[in-house]
C-alpha cells in the first residue's frame, strides 16, 4: 500500500455530471479537492442522449448555474440546437432544452475542471473505501494507492454492478463501453446501506449519411435563441443545426411484437425497474398496443460527426431485430446502425439512507450523489453533485450543511423527495413534483440562489457582479413603474388600451397594471413606456405571480414551524392509536424524518398529523429528560 | 410568547345543545384583530366585557361577554378570546362564521388541546391523553359529519375527489409532457369537466345546507341480546312509553328512537333489535340495522340480564366492542337478583323496572358526553362544508384560468382544490398523480 503524500479535504469519485459539479463546488467553496476518475478522457461524458435541459430539468440547470456550477455554461458553449418549451404557458413552467455536441460538451467541461483552482485530477479506478469506526478515512485505488481524506463524495453513476443486456446476451459493463466498477460495488454492498437495482436503456445509434431527412419534420433552433446560463448569450453558441422528427409505424410494431420472446425485458432476465416515463420501444408497443405510431426525435450527436441519436426507440432487443425495426421507420429505410441499443442494470443505494446534506446516515463523511441515488438524468445528477460537494467542503471546514427547502429550489424538492420517498423507479424531475412551482422558476433562479451561493463561497466575483447589476436594473425599474400613475383617458392609458384590449377605468400605477393578465411587458413597450426590455419582462413575471406567491407564502409559513418537529427513525407508529393500519404501514415503510415529511405520505389526514405532532413532542422531551439525567449522572 | 406563530383557529367551546350559554373560542396570532372586528370596545386582558358581537355590516349577531386572554397566560398559551353568547345553534354558527370571515380557520378536532400541549401549557405526562382526545374527537367528528350531511356524503366527496384528480392529471401532463403526442384535453373539454366538478360541489353544498334539521348531541345506542330489557331501559330513560315492551324475545324488530336530555345535553337514544342468531327474515333485517346503529354510535349501552347470563351475552359484548364509540356495560334486572345498584368494576348495575342505578347511568352518560364538548356535529359539518367551499372557490378560479394560456395557474388552483378535498378524504401525492399520468398516457422519448 502506497500512501499518497497529499491529503485532500474532499475526494470525489467519478467524473460524470454529479462528480464534476461536486468537485468544482467543493473546490470553489475552498476545500482542497481531488477528482478521482477511471478515465480523464471521459470527464463530462454524456452517456445517454446528447441534450441538456427540458421541462423541470432546465429549472435544475438554472439553479446549478445560479450557484456557480458548470453545466449551464458548458451546455451553452456546446449547444447546437436550442428550444424553449411550454412557450405558450406561463414563465413558471417555461423551460429550455439544448441539443449538445457531445465532444464540445466534454471539452468545455474538461476545460472548466482543469482551470479550477483547488482541484486536482487523478486517473485510477477506486476499489475500496477505508472506513473506520463508521467514519471515512480514505480511498484505495486499483494499483494499491491510498488517498487519505475524511470526506468522500461517491458519484459512480451506473458503474456499480453494471450489467448490459442486448437480446438474451448479457455482459458486465458500465455506460457507453466503459468497464463497470464491480470491485467497488462488492465492497459497498458490505456497508450497512440498502441496495436496489434499476434499469435504463439507450437506442441504437445511426449513421446520418444513410438517413433520408427530406421525409422528416424539421425542428430548427428557436429564435430568439434561449440560453441555459445567466452569464451567456446566443453569441456563445456554436453553429446551430436542426433536429428531425419521424415516427414508428405498424410494421415496426409488428417486428418488435414478433421478437418479444427474445427480449430480456419480457424474459425476466432484467430484474431492475425501468422508468415509466422513458420506456423502451418494446415496452411502449406492449403497454400501449392501440397506438399506431410513436415519435422518434432524430438528434445529431455533434457538428463533426454524422452519428445520430434516435430518441424514443431505446431497446434491448437482439441486434437483428433492432436493425429491422430501425429500417421499418420512415427515413431510416437504408439506415446503417453504428452502435446497438442496450439496456443496463445497475446498483443504486436507497436514498432514504441519506441525510438532507446527501451524507449517508451511517458513515460519517461519505456522501452520495447522482445516479447512485436512484436518479436519472445529467441535470438531476449535477444538482446532487453540487449539493454534496458544497456540503462535503463545509463539513471539512466545520460548517453546518446547507439544505435548501422545497419552496426554495428544485434542488430542495429533488433531495427531499429522494430521502423521503426513495426511488421505486429512476427518479426524474418534473415541475409537478414542486408544490411551490410558481416561485421556483428559471427566470428567478439567480434571485433565489445566487445570494446564498455567494455566502456559501461558490459564486465568484464575475457572476456576483452580473447578478447585482441585473438586480439593480430590475429594482430601479420596479420603483419607476410603481411611481408612474396612469390616469384614465390619458394618452398612455389610451395607448395601453389599444395594445392590450383591456379597459382602464381607474387610476393605477404601471406596476399594478402589469398584474393584469392582459397587460404585458410587450404592450407597455408598444404603448411607449421607456424601459429595458429584459428588466421589464422580469418585473412583469414577478407582478403576474405576486398574488399567488403571497398565498403560497402563507401556506409555507403555516406549515413550516410545527412541521419541522422530528420523527426519529425508531418512532413507534404502532403506539400511535388512531392511525389506520394502512397509514401506519406506509409511515413505517417510509420513516419520514419530520412531520412535514409525513405530510407527504399518501392518504395522510390532518388528524393523523396532529397525532404525530403530539407524539413527536413527547418523544423529543422524553429524550431531553433522559439526556439531562445522563448529564447529571 | 409562544415560540411558534400559528394561524388563528376557532371553534364552539360549549357542549352542543340549546342550553343557556354558548361559547365561541379563538386562538392564534390574529386574535387581537379578530376581537377588534367583532367587539367595538376596548377589551382589557382577562376582564369580562359586555358587548354586541357585530357582523360585517355592524349589525349585532348576539350580545354577550367577551374575554381576551393575551399570550402566554391562556389555555393554549397563545392569544385566546372567548365570546359568550346565547347559545342557540344558529347564533353560535353565525358567530363562528364571523370568525372565519375575519380570517380564522375552523379548528380541527382537539386542536385547542393540541396547541396547549405543543406550547407546553400541558404536562408531558398528558401526551397520551391529548393524543387520545385528538383521536376520539377526530373519529367522532368524521362520524358526526357523515351523519349530519346528506346520506351519500362520503361517496360523493370521494367521487368529486377523483374527478378533480383526473382533471389535474390532464392539466399536469400538458405542462410536464408538452412534447409528447398525448391527446391533451382541449380547453373546452377541460372547462366542461371543471363545470361538472363545480356542479357536483354546488349540489353537495346545497344539499347539506338545505333545511337540515340540526341533530346535535350524543348518539346513544342500547344494544344486547333479546329480552335483556333494552326497551324497558329506553322507556325508563325517556320516562315515557316509547317502545313496545313484551316478554316475547325479538319484539323490537326495528330501531326505536327517543330524544331526551341528560343533564342539559341532548341525547338521541336508539333502541335496537336483540342480537341473536335467527332464521326470521324480518328479525334479521332488524339485527343488521342494530349492528349499523352500534357501529355509528357515540356511546353504546351494552345491556345484559343479571338474572339470565347467557352465552349470547358474551357474543353481544364482542359485537359492541367493534363500535367506534365508547361502550358502557350495563347489567339490568338487578331487582330479580337482589344485587346492589351502581358501578361495580367494569359494569354498571341497574334495574330499568325499579329505576335503581338509573341516576348513576345518566351521570356516566353526561361524563362521556363532556369529554370533547367542542366537537359537536355542528362544527364537524361546518368544517367539512368549509373544505368543500374552499374547493369550490379554487375550482371556480381554475375554470376562469382555463384557456388563457396560463396552464400553470389553473394547475395551481386545482392543486389547492384537491388539497381542500384531501382534508376530508386524505391527500393525494404528486407521486400518485404522476403514476396516473404514466398509466394513462404513453410518455417517453
Amino acid at each position: 500500500m502506497i500512501i499518497h503524500p497529499e491529503r485532500f479535504d474532499v475526494v470525489v469519485i467519478g467524473g460524470g455530471h454529479a462528480g464534476v459539479e461536486a468537485a468544482l463546488a467543493s473546490a470553489r467553496a475552498g476545500a482542497s479537492t481531488l477528482l478521482l476518475t477511471q478515465s480523464i478522457e471521459t470527464i463530462g461524458q454524456m452517456s445517454c442522449n446528447p441534450a441538456i435541459g427540458g421541462i423541470g430539468k432546465s429549472h435544475l440547470v438554472r439553479e446549478i448555474d445560479a450557484l456557480g456550477g458548470a453545466m449551464a455554461v458548458a451546455g451553452d458553449r456546446a449547444g447546437i440546437q436550442f428550444r424553449t418549451l411550454n412557450e405558450s404557458k406561463g414563465a413558471a413552467v417555461r423551460a429550455t432544452r439544448a441539443q449538445a455536441d457531445r465532444s464540445l460538451y466534454r471539452g468545455e467541461v474538461r476545460r472548466i475542471v482543469e482551470s479550477q483552482p483547488n482541484l486536482s485530477l487523478f486517473q485510477q479506478p477506486v476499489v475500496d473505501l477505508w472506513v473506520e469506526d463508521d467514519r471515512v478515512r480514505g480511498v484505495d485505488t486499483a494499483m494499491g494507492l491510498r488517498f487519505m481524506t475524511n470526506r468522500v463524495v461517491l458519484a459512480t453513476g451506473t458503474f456499480l454492478g453494471g450489467r448490459i443486456h442486448v437480446g438474451l446476451e448479457t455482459a458486465p459493463g458500465g455506460r457507453a463501453g466503459d468497464a463497470p466498477s464491480n470491485r467497488l460495488a462488492e465492497r459497498l454492498r458490505q456497508l450497512p446501506l440498502r441496495v436496489g437495482r434499476l434499469k435504463t436503456g439507450t437506442p441504437p445509434r445511426i449513421d446520418g449519411r444513410s438517413v433520408d431527412f427530406s421525409v422528416m419534420e424539421v425542428q430548427p433552433s428557436a429564435e430568439p435563441r434561449p440560453t441555459l446560463s445567466f452569464l451567456t448569450s446566443a453569441a456563445d453558441h456554436p453553429r446551430q443545426v436542426p433536429c428531425h422528427i419521424t415516427h414508428t409505424n405498424p410494421a415496426t410494431h409488428e417486428i418488435i411484437r414478433a421478437a418479444l420472446d427474445r427480449s430480456p425485458m419480457f424474459s425476466g432476465a432484467i430484474e431492475g425497474v425501468g422508468p415509466r416515463y422513458c420506456p423502451s420501444i418494446e415496452d411502449k408497443v406492449v403497454r400501449f398496443a392501440d397506438r399506431q405510431s410513436h415519435q422518434v426525435f432524430v438528434e445529431p450527436e455533434g457538428l463533426d460527426t454524422p452519428e445520430l441519436y434516435p430518441n424514443g426507440i431505446s431497446t434491448s432487443l437482439p441486434f437483428d431485430v433492432q436493425l429491422r425495426a430501425v429500417r421499418s421507420i420512415r427515413g431510416f429505410e437504408n439506415a446503417s446502425v453504428t452502435r446497438p441499443g442496450y439496456a443496463i442494470e445497475y446498483d443504486f443505494f436507497d436514498p432514504r439512507d441519506l441525510a438532507p446534506s446527501l451524507e449517508t446516515k451511517v458513515i460519517e463523511g461519505l456522501y452520495f450523489a447522482g445516479q447512485i441515488n436512484g436518479t436519472t438524468g445529467y441535470e438531476e445528477a449535477a444538482a446532487q453533485g453540487l449539493l454534496a460537494g458544497i456540503n462535503a467542503a463545509r463539513a471539512a471546514a466545520g460548517e453546518p450543511a446547507w439544505c435548501p427547502a422545497r419552496h426554495e429550489a428544485y434542488i430542495g424538492v429533488l433531495v427531499d423527495d429522494l430521502i423521503n420517498l426513495g426511488a421505486s423507479e429512476p427518479y426524474r424531475m418534473f415541475t409537478s413534483r414542486a408544490e411551490y412551482r410558481l416561485r421556483l422558476r428559471q427566470d428567478n433562479a439567480d434571485f433565489r440562489l445566487t445570494p446564498v451561493g455567494r455566502e456559501l463561497g461558490v459564486v465568484d466575483d464575475a457572476r456576483w457582479q452580473v447578478f447585482t447589476d441585473r438586480r439593480a436594473r430590475i429594482d430601479r425599474l420596479r420603483r419607476e413603474l410603481h411611481g408612474q400613475r396612469v390616469h384614465p383617458g390619458s394618452d398612455l392609458a389610451r395607448a395601453l388600451e389599444r395594445e392590450s384590449g383591456a379597459a382602464l377605468a381607474k387610476d393605477s400605477t404601471l406596476l399594478d397594471l402589469l398584474k393584469r393578465p392582459s397587460i404585458t411587458a410587450a404592450a407597455l413597450l408598444e404603448a411607449g413606456v421607456a424601459a429595458d426590455e429584459a428588466a421589464l419582462v422580469q418585473v412583469e413575471i414577478d407582478a403576474k405571480y405576486a398574488g399567488y406567491i403571497r398565498r403560497q407564502d402563507e401556506e409555507i409559513e403555516q406549515s413550516q414551524e410545527d412541521d419541522n418537529a422530528p420523527l426519529p427513525s425508531d418512532f413507534d407508529y404502532a403506539s400511535v392509536a388512531g392511525l389506520s393500519n394502512e397509514l401506519r404501514e406506509r409511515l413505517r415503510e417510509r420513516l419520514p424524518a419530520t412531520v412535514a415529511q409525513a405530510s407527504r405520505v399518501p392518504g395522510i389526514t390532518p388528524a393523523a398529523l396532529s397525532l404525530l405532532r403530539v407524539h413527536s413532542r413527547r418523544h423529543a422531551e422524553a429524550d431531553n429528560t433522559v439526556d439531562d439525567q445522563a448529564q447529571r449522572a | 410568547m409562544p415560540a411558534v406563530k400559528r394561524d388563528t383557529i376557532a371553534a364552539i367551546a360549549t357542549p352542543p345543545g340549546r342550553g343557556g350559554i354558548g361559547i365561541v373560542r379563538v386562538s392564534g396570532s390574529g386574535v387581537a384583530d379578530l376581537v377588534e372586528g367583532v367587539v367595538h370596545r376596548p377589551t382589557p386582558p382577562r376582564q369580562a366585557v359586555y358587548a354586541d358581537f357585530l357582523d360585517a355590516n355592524q349589525i349585532p349577531i348576539d350580545t354577550g361577554i367577551c374575554l381576551f386572554f393575551p399570550t402566554p397566560n391562556s389555555f393554549t398559551g397563545e392569544d385566546v378570546a372567548e365570546f359568550h353568547g346565547h347559545g342557540g345553534p344558529v347564533v353560535m354558527d353565525r358567530l363562528l362564521g364571523r370568525m372565519v370571515e375575519l380570517g380564522a380557520r375552523l379548528a380541527r378536532p382537539g386542536e385547542f388541546t393540541e396547541r396547549a400541549f405543543l406550547n407546553k401549557r400541558m404536562d408531558l405526562a398528558q401526551a397520551e391523553a391529548v393524543a387520545d382526545l385528538i383521536d376520539s374527537a377526530s373519529r367522532r367528528a368524521a362520524q358526526a359529519a357523515m351523519r349530519s350531511l346528506a346520506g351519500e356524503f362520503s361517496a360523493q366527496i370521494l367521487a368529486l375527489d377523483s374527478r378533480v384528480r383526473e382533471a389535474r392529471m390532464h392539466v399536469e401532463a400538458a405542462i410536464d409532457f408538452a412534447e409528447e403526442e398525448i391527446d391533451f384535453l382541449g380547453d373546452s373539454e377541460l372547462k366542461a369537466r371543471l363545470e361538472g366538478v363545480l356542479t357536483g360541489l354546488g349540489d353537495l353544498l346545497e344539499e347539506s345546507g338545505r333545511g337540515q334539521v340540526l341533530r346535535d348531541g350524543l348518539d346513544v345506542v342500547i344494544a344486547g341480546a333479546p329480552n335483556v330489557g333494552k326497551s324497558s331501559l329506553l322507556n325508563r330513560l325517556a320516562a315515557e312509553e316509547r317502545a313496545i315492551v313484551t316478554a316475547t324475545p325479538g319484539t323490537t324488530r326495528d330501531a326505536v328512537h327517543a330524544e331526551i336530555e341528560v343533564q342539559g345535553i341532548p341525547v338521541r337514544l336508539t333502541d335496537t333489535a336483540g342480537l341473536r342468531q335467527t332464521s326470521d327474515d324480518v328479525e334479521s333485517i332488524g339485527i343488521d340495522r342494530a349492528r349499523a346503529a352500534i357501529a355509528g354510535a357515540d356511546l353504546v349501552l351494552a345491556v345484559t340480564d343479571a338474572a339470565a347470563p347467557t352465552v349470547d351475552a358474551d357474543a353481544n359484548l364482542r359485537e359492541c366492542e367493534r363500535a367506534q364509540g365508547t361502550t358502557i356495560l350495563v347489567v339490568n334486572k338487578i331487582d330479580l337478583t337482589g344485587e346492589s345498584a351502581g358501578q361495580a368494576g367494569e359494569t354498571l348495575r341497574i334495574s330499568a323496572r325499579t329505576g335503581a342505578g338509573i341516576d348513576d347511568l345518566k351521570r356516566r352518560i353526561a361524563e362521556l358526553a363532556g369529554i370533547a364538548p367542542t366537537e359537536s356535529t355542528y362544527l364537524a359539518r361546518r368544517r367539512h362544508l368549509q373544505a368543500l367551499e374552499a374547493a369550490q372557490a379554487c375550482a371556480r378560479r381554475a375554470l376562469r384560468r382555463t384557456g388563457d394560456g396560463a396552464g400553470e395557474l389553473a394547475a395551481e388552483e386545482l392543486r389547492l382544490a384537491h388539497e381542500a378535498l384531501g382534508t376530508i378524504v386524505g391527500t393525494t401525492t404528486t407521486d400518485e398523480l404522476l403514476g396516473d399520468i404514466f398509466s394513462a398516457f404513453c410518455i417517453g422519448k
